[in-house]
């Protein structure tokens, strides 16, 4: 026992020697915090560099510290950063446009065949220049491995080729492909022939880690670790004098809660995650805390509108459910107004305002809430207060804003004579039943739209987006068929912008009219800024780009536009 | 040596049939993976495309599940655990439990030896006082705190240290964000540093059970004629304390002390997530939120051969310390 107990000692001696020495013979190295003194100018113009931002949204789990913008696991860390798209669209200014990598392009007249003109002058981060062949080259990757081919260029949208020539690059398409644009000119990144074409990264594209990313982009990551990213400026970007920002500290935070706690005590700057009661949590902590959260999609209640699904599949039922909701009590009450309420013609206001016909849905008498109008409809298919149409919803355990959102709902609903239970399941199971259409009704939101309701809307209502019951459908998840709607949706395609307009205020009414799905409030773009030390953020009169830090490659305009303010 | 051989045959037995079971019952979980990462890539990407995509990191949805599972069972053993299809998309799960492993075997690991000794110390004591002011205190205090709720617990001393009084100590991470990692001062401290809490929330829950157990044990233990002969032959009380009665008392916890250090491999699912300490207790939780089953398998695999083997060595002790453990096997021959 005694010797034993000696023998103990001696190791722990052994060990803390070996701590200390080791201790000794090294520093703490600690990443540079740029805090200069300077005066705090905010006008526009050209910036001076210096600083840092700190992302805090939640990754849910550590960083694998792979920048392959073909893996779907790592698009929020890699593209806007590293990697570029040819051209940028903005989401929130009515798809506006900014050309990044392509300094231009031109469709032909019937939308089959685009050319872009890269841009010269553009380096990669390893010094050589880019080239209309790294575009080319990128589409045929996606071609050759269609793993990669993430948006389904080359089979959905028809791609048939994708050739360069001098500064030029062609794309041909089987039929007309403008409304793919936003996928291969906005969100698919552009990759390095060179770095690409040889070893591991040419046979396996996809599933290639990618440890020193070589991009075009505002940053350069250096050093990952599995806790954060660090990136650094690329000086030889593109954009003169940007990025002004010197350092972008992306730590992986494993859940909300040190997130938000991290944005109140200003540790992070740039936040982009639900922060519930942000008034007395993070607005009242300081002058320069803001929050601005666009809106971008719907929250939505999505009835099964298969024929086996008796009550749902009636419109009576949905037109009563529709009527009854105070979508702006379920706003304010359930997300303290953080999400504005929806409107029946499924138009996100007022992110897409020039598409919503404010007088269709006034008309059809969904201006407000209509309790009065929902008793009658029930009446009328033999139910009451007290005799109540039962209905089952299906939300996810967790969501506590959808939790809270469907008590508001329920109350609304039992004084019509529909009683609601809520079902909550885990995200699995929830998902499973979801996309098999095994459930009445479901609280969803659309995981993302596009520059213009046309993406959220076809997403919602093309058949060619569902399936047959006991089959998962891609997006269609109330199994809503109509010919009519289909069409509409297939023209979108080819017409002008005057006819695109003209075509998703159709499809707006047919959402009126129908009512295949009940939007209750609109899903919003989180974001919360400071404003302390930095400026340049995209704000409500200047939104030129999604602010969320998970929204690519929206990111990249962010980073490149941020300063730091002291520096000035 | 039969013994020996009938303990090992145990032994693959059990593993086999946990094998087994870790393969097919995430695969009858609600769910695919598929669905998991449309979620978490908000839709932009279709779901034959991520389909195609995890396809090409060792995904099989169409295959036979009996050959996917013989398959399993061979690479389990050779080590070949294949690529996550969770949130880390295409890291090899090797590297990944790699890198979780060590900071649950340091928290976990090390608050499980100290509460262990921590508890047999106070246990010793409180049992050999007994009706003393130390055991009217302590054993009632740490069996009301080893029923505590280990998240209620963990929440309250992040609501105490870490967010009220200045936050004196940190109640996320495994460290500060903005060390860079390596063998210095500022890094050890730091680590030290934010240890403290999820280990004080370990040791509050689970030193209760060892005093508890341990002051029982030297009660019986004390009451033992040659406890008696020791104090009669004069013997001075710490001799009696320690040489005659806690080493005798302490034995049956031995065995519950190594299948703790079996269990230390899982990790602490609720203590590492209610911190964010990404040790292997949050991969898992990880690794099952998002269907990522060659993670899910792996993880499986290593907890049961940890728990399995910790067991194996045990019996193997039990019989060579004590000869009744022999004598008892050697009867039924």
């Amino acid at each position: 026992m005694r010797p034993a107990l000696r023998r103990g000692t001696r190791i722990l001696a052994i060990a803390l020697a070996l701590l200390l020495g080791g201790a000794a013979c090294s520093d703490t190295e600690r990443r540079p915090d740029a805090k200069e003194s300077g005066s705090g100018r905010t006008d526009s113009g050209p910036k001076k560099k210096g600083g840092s931002v700190t992302i805090a949204n939640t990754a849910g789990q550590t960083w694998t510290c792979n920048f392959n913008p073909f893996n779907p696991a790592v698009f929020n860390t890699s593209i806007g950063f590293v990697y570029e798209p040819l051209v940028f669209v903005n989401v929130l200014g009515n798809a506006a446009e900014k050309p990044m990598l392509a300094k231009s392009y031109r469709w032909n007249a019937d939308k089959t065949e685009i050319v872009f003109t890269v841009r010269d002058g553009v380096k990669w981060s390893d010094g050589k220049p880019l080239t209309a062949e790294d575009v080319a080259y990128t589409f045929d990757i996606m071609k050759r491995v269609p793993a990669t081919d993430l948006y389904s260029l080359w089979t959905s949208a028809g791609l048939q080729s994708a050739t360069a020539a001098g500064d030029k690059v062609t794309l041909r398409f089987k039929q007309a492909a403008q409304t793919y644009f936003y996928f291969f000119a906005n969100l698919q990144p552009i990759v390095p022939k060179h770095i690409w074409s040889t070893g591991e990264l040419a046979s396996r594209p996809d599933t290639t880690s990618v440890k020193d990313p070589v991009g075009t982009g505002p940053f350069k990551v250096d050093p990952c670790g599995p806790n954060n990213i660090q990136y650094t400026a690329n000086t030889d970007y593109w954009q003169p004098g940007k990025p002004y920002l010197e350092k972008v500290q992306y730590p992986a935070y494993l859940d909300n809660a040190p997130a938000n706690l991290d944005l109140a005590s200003g540790k992070a700057q740039w936040g982009s995650q639900y922060i519930p009661g942000i008034e007395k949590f993070y607005l009242d902590k300081s002058a320069d805390h803001h929050t601005w959260s666009p809106p971008v999609q719907n929250v939505a209640i999505y009835p099964n509108l298969d024929p086996s699904h008796a009550d749902t599949s009636r419109l009576e039922v949905r037109q009563a459910i529709s009527y009854a909701i105070d979508r702006a009590k379920v706003a304010e009450i359930a997300v303290g107004g953080q999400q504005p309420p929806a409107n029946q013609s499924g138009i996100v206001t007022p992110t897409f305002e020039k598409y919503y016909d404010a007088a269709a849905v006034t008309k059809a008498g969904f201006g407000k809430p209509d309790p009065d109008r929902a008793k009658k409809l029930v009446e009328g298919l033999g139910h009451s207060a007290s005799d109540p149409l039962k209905l089952t919803i299906i939300t996810v355990t967790g969501y506590t804003d959808w939790d809270a959102a469907l008590k508001v709902v329920k109350q609304n609903l039992a004084p019509v004579g529909i009683e609601l239970t809520v079902q909550n399941l885990a995200q699995q199971a929830y998902l499973d039943k979801l996309y098999n259409g095994d459930y009445d009704l479901a609280y969803y939101s659309q995981p993302s739209g596009g520059p213009t309701p046309y993406y959220e809307l076809r997403a919602m209502l093309h058949s060619a987006n569902t399936a047959p019951l006991g089959k998962p459908a891609v997006s269609n998840h109330s199994r809503y068929r109509n010919p009519a709607v289909d069409k509409l949706l297939n023209d979108y395609a080819t017409a002008d912008e005057a006819g695109q307009v003209d075509i998703v205020k159709q499809v707006g009414q047919v959402m009126i009219d129908d009512v295949p799905v009940i939007p209750v409030t609109e899903s919003v773009d989180w974001f919360q800024y400071n404003t302390e030390d930095i400026g340049g953020w995209p704000t409500e009169d200047n939104p030129y780009a999604q602010p969320s830090a998970y929204t690519f490659p929206d990111t990249g305009q962010v980073l490149a536009n941020l300063y730091w303010k002291p520096a000035q | 040596m039969r013994f020996l051989l009938r303990r090992l045959g145990f032994f693959v037995l059990t593993l086999w049939a946990a094998l087994t079971l870790n393969f097919f019952v995430p695969r009858f979980m609600p769910g695919d993976p598929v669905a998991a990462l449309t979620a978490r890539t908000r839709g932009r990407v279709s779901r034959d495309a991520l389909e195609q995509m995890l396809t090409s990191f060792g995904y099989k949805p169409d295959q036979n599940l009996f050959v996917q599972y013989v398959e399993y069972l061979g690479n389990m053993f050779t080590g070949d655990w294949g690529r996550s299809i969770g949130g880390q998309l295409g890291e090899p799960v090797t590297g990944l439990i790699g890198q979780a492993l060590p900071w649950t075997l340091g928290l976990v690991g090390i608050t499980t030896v100290l509460a262990f000794a921590l508890g047999t110390m106070i246990g010793t004591v409180a049992g050999w006082r007994r009706g003393g002011w130390l055991d009217s205190l302590l054993p009632p205090v740490f069996v009301v705190t080893s029923a505590l709720p280990v998240f209620w617990v963990a929440l309250m001393l992040i609501f105490a240290f870490s967010m009220n009084a200045g936050s004196v100590l940190p109640g996320t991470f495994n460290y500060d964000n903005s060390i860079v990692p390596g063998f210095s001062p500022g890094f050890v401290g730091s680590v030290l540093q934010h240890a403290v809490l999820p280990a004080a929330t370990l040791l509050i829950t689970l030193i209760g059970g060892w005093i508890l157990t341990m002051r029982n044990n030297m009660i019986t233990t004390l009451a033992e004629d040659y406890v008696r002969m020791g104090r009669a032959k004069g013997l001075s009380p710490r001799r009696v304390m320690y040489g005659y009665a806690a080493r005798n008392a302490v034995l049956p916890n031995l065995t519950g002390f190594a299948m703790s250090l079996g269990f230390v491999v899982s990790g602490a699912v609720l203590i590492e997530f209610v911190f964010s300490y990404n040790g292997v207790g949050y991969l898992f939780y990880n690794s099952v939120q998002n269907v990522d089953y060659p993670l899910m398998q792996a993880l499986f695999m290593l907890f049961t051969v940890a728990v399995l083997a910790a067991l194996l060595i045990v019996d193997i002790a039990t019989v060579w310390l004590d000869p009744r453990a022999r004598s008892a096997d050697a009867g039924g021959r």
